[in-house]
């Protein structure tokens, strides 16, 4: 029989009955609540798909989309029907062929003979949905071999996408801008009959702050295509008008267009001294040391490039990109985790140990020579053979004091090493530099202490064995070493040791050979 | 401007092989306070030595050190001006030999070099705003990639894409919030009616 108590508890473990209307609403409201919430974060947590057929995602998944979905004689007939609805959906296709991952079917849609149809669809101005197809379609087939731009550019569609640079539609000019850049890159005949066709000022015309940065990338990429190739270089009036906005490009900080305003700068220098001259006029070499040290190295490459041309130029040239600070940042190069950035800073390096004395003055104030040694001593083999050029040039152009601090450094010890290598052409460099350095000696009067010192470093045992090196040049370059300066008898020879002689000692420091 | 060779009042014997030789032949006294100025005729000035050489809108000038003159005194000459061959070759030689260890560029391009032409790819980086294009309306969204991504309904193009919601709440806000908007869908809070939200 349940007491009272006993019914009230059981009561009071059900849901509504008995209970405070009050309590039961809150509770309710808060049941309530909680569960919009939890619906809600189950919403959110679920992962939601949408699947649409124009999703890019899609296509690659199912490849067999493509060629199965577009036939070519399906958009032979659409591109040759009157209607600009059919000839939009062959060109659409037609450009989805040829923006396939692999393999686009560039021949056959040319074969096919539909470029001219291309070609005729980019000049109406009415269809800006069917220009647009067109333009890309184009700048596809011409982003192939050379015969691929040239079925282009022969189809006439050159004047057609000058025209479209017009466009006020900017994606459409933007197409042209592609396509031109395909057609100027093919070589130096095809990048001339645009500059002829005044291209360049319908280009520049678009270089706005309002310009989007992708445009700019596309435009900056093409204008270093008109800069690009040699035999014959671009003509020095196309050169003046590209420059200014090359320069302007240049203050930006997107990293693509600085890549590419690089290129054409590495392009423009890459030539004769009054090439060169016509760029560092422009007052751009401190801008481009500054992108040496640029930390995205489709940036840095260029730069380097661009300077590394800059000092093949005259001791002015060189100058200015010393002034402009090119020595702070060489250490870091020659240093670079990357083996090409190594071989290119130190092939500029060696153009700048070609200079006059007071350059290399400031090659060695400015602490270049411990990174040279380095990569004498581990770089590799391309690095190690343009580091062995600056050493030989660095012997040429400087005083005697200088080559006794090259040969302290370590230098000379780093390059006696170097003898062993299968390079006949390198060999020879290295002897080259060694004789310079005898030719210094004798100015200092320490020409046999050289001589110990090389023996010394192991550098004369190598010497004879070149001996009995294959190439000629190699066998009598070391013989009339051995000749001059080895045969001398150790024990009659009369040091000369001037008070204030510079001395030729061994890097370690040692005074064991004074020289 | 034409020059020739004459005896100078200061020098005692002319050098006979590197003076400068032009059109006329006449020899005349050179006065001691000339100016070489290019426009008078008369005078006739010899070139001592050909320092540098640049070129000018297409054309060749030589930098010249003229005899009996300072360095202050030297002037930039075009080509077709001079008939000394002799000293131009021999300041083109001097270059030759100063600049014999500068190498130009060995043009091995280690495959870093820019793409000389490039395929534009439907599954390419140029995708969403990249593309150039202006937004028309935002027609579906979906986090499915880890993020929120509209689907982009471009002006004059067929072809929607993806684009990442926090780069259109900077590019459009407009559009974002019309998107929002359209799907806005109103809970009212169970306060006075509770007892219609019991019967839910």
């Amino acid at each position: 029989m349940p007491t009272k108590n006993a019914a009230d508890e059981r009561i009071s473990k059900f849901k509504n009955k008995g209970k405070d209307p009050a309590k039961l609403r809150e509770k309710r409201i808060t049941e309530c609540v909680e569960l919009r919430k939890a619906q809600k974060n189950e919403c959110f947590l679920k992962r939601r798909n949408i699947t649409l057929s124009s999703l890019p995602d899609e296509e690659a998944l199912s490849p067999d989309t493509d060629t199965v979905d577009f036939r070519i004689e399906d958009i032979i007939a659409d591109v040759n029907d009157g209607s600009v609805e059919a000839q939009t959906r062959g060109c659409q296709a037609a450009r989805k062929l040829l923006s396939k991952g692999r393999d686009p079917p560039l021949k056959e849609i040319v074969d096919a003979g539909l470029l001219s149809r291309f070609v005729s669809f980019l000049s109406m101005d009415d269809e800006p949905a069917l220009q647009f197809e067109a333009a890309w379609a184009v700048t596809n087939i011409a982003s192939g071999t050379s015969w691929h731009t040239q079925q282009v550019v022969e189809h006439g569609a050159v004047p057609a996408l000058i025209k479209l640079l017009a466009s006020p539609m900017l994606h459409i000019s933007e197409q042209a801008v592609w396509a031109l850049g395909n057609i100027a890159g093919d070589g130096p005949a095809y990048r001339d009959i645009l500059i002829e066709c005044n291209v360049i000022p319908a280009l520049l015309a678009h270089i706005s702050p309002d310009t989007p940065v992708g445009y700019l990338r596309n435009l900056t990429w093409t204008l270093s295509n008109l800069c690009r190739n040699k035999n014959p270089y671009p003509p020095v009036s196309a050169v003046q008008q590209l420059l200014p906005p090359l320069i302007q490009l240049f203050h930006l900080s997107d990293k693509h267009i600085l890549c590419d305003a690089c290129w054409a700068i590495s392009y423009l220098t890459d030539g004769s001294n009054d090439r060169i001259d016509v760029i560092v006029k422009t007052g751009i070499v401190p801008r481009l040391v500054e992108l040496m040290s640029h930390e995205e190295f489709c940036v840095l490459t260029p730069a380097l490039r661009a300077i590394g041309n800059i000092v093949s130029g005259s001791d002015l040239h060189t100058q200015t990109t010393i002034d402009a600070g090119v020595l702070n940042v060489l250490p870091k190069l020659l240093r670079h985790k990357k083996a090409t950035v190594q071989k290119e800073a130190t092939w500029a390096l060696s153009n700048i140990a070609a200079g006059h004395c007071k350059q290399i003055q400031q090659l060695i104030t400015c602490g270049l020579l411990p990174p040279l040694v380095e990569v004498l001593r581990n770089g590799d083999f391309k690095t190690q053979r343009e580091a062995v050029w600056t050493v030989t040039n660095f012997t040429s152009g400087g005083t005697a004091e200088q080559v006794v601090q090259l040969v302290q450094s370590g230098a000379l010890e780093a390059i006696i090493n170097l003898l062993q290598v299968k390079d006949a052409k390198v060999i020879l460099i290295i002897l080259e530099a060694i004789n310079n350095m005898f030719t210094a000696a004798e100015k200092l009067g320490e020409t046999e202490k050289l001589s110990l010192l090389i023996e010394e470093l192991g550098g004369l045992e190598r010497i004879e064995m070149l001996q009995n090196h294959e190439n000629d040049v190699v066998y009598q370059a070391t013989q009339n070493m051995i000749e001059k300066y080895f045969n001398s008898d150790v024990d009659g020879v009369q040091v000369d040791s001037t008070p204030n002689a510079f001395l030729f000692q061994t890097s370690d420091g040692q005074n064991t050979f004074k020289f | 401007m034409s020059m020739s060779q004459t005896t100078e009042p200061s020098n005692d014997e002319p050098t006979v092989t590197e003076e400068a030789k032009m059109t006329s032949p006449e020899k005349k006294e050179k006065k001691a306070d000339d100016v070489p100025e290019e426009e008078e005729e008369e005078e006739e000035y010899v070139v001592e030595k050909v320092l540098n050489r640049r070129v000018v809108k297409g054309k060749v000038e030589y930098l010249l050190k003229w005899k009996g003159f300072s360095n202050e005194d030297n002037t930039w000459e075009p080509e077709e001006n001079l008939d000394c061959p002799d000293l131009i070759a021999e300041y083109l030689q001097s270059q030759k030999t100063a600049h014999e260890g500068k190498r130009k560029g060995s043009g091995d391009a280690d495959g870093d070099e820019s793409k000389s032409k490039k395929k534009k790819d439907d599954n390419e980086k140029l995708r969403g705003f990249a593309r150039g294009l202006e937004p028309e309306r935002i027609i579906g969204a979906t986090d499915s990639t880890g993020e929120l991504m509209f689907l982009m309904k471009w002006r004059n193009s067929d072809e929607a894409d993806l684009v990442p919601a926090k780069e259109a709440n900077v590019k459009c806000p407009q559009v974002v919030i019309s998107f929002y908007e359209e799907r806005l869908t109103w809970h009212s809070y169970p306060s006075e009616d509770e007892k219609k939200d019991d019967k839910n």
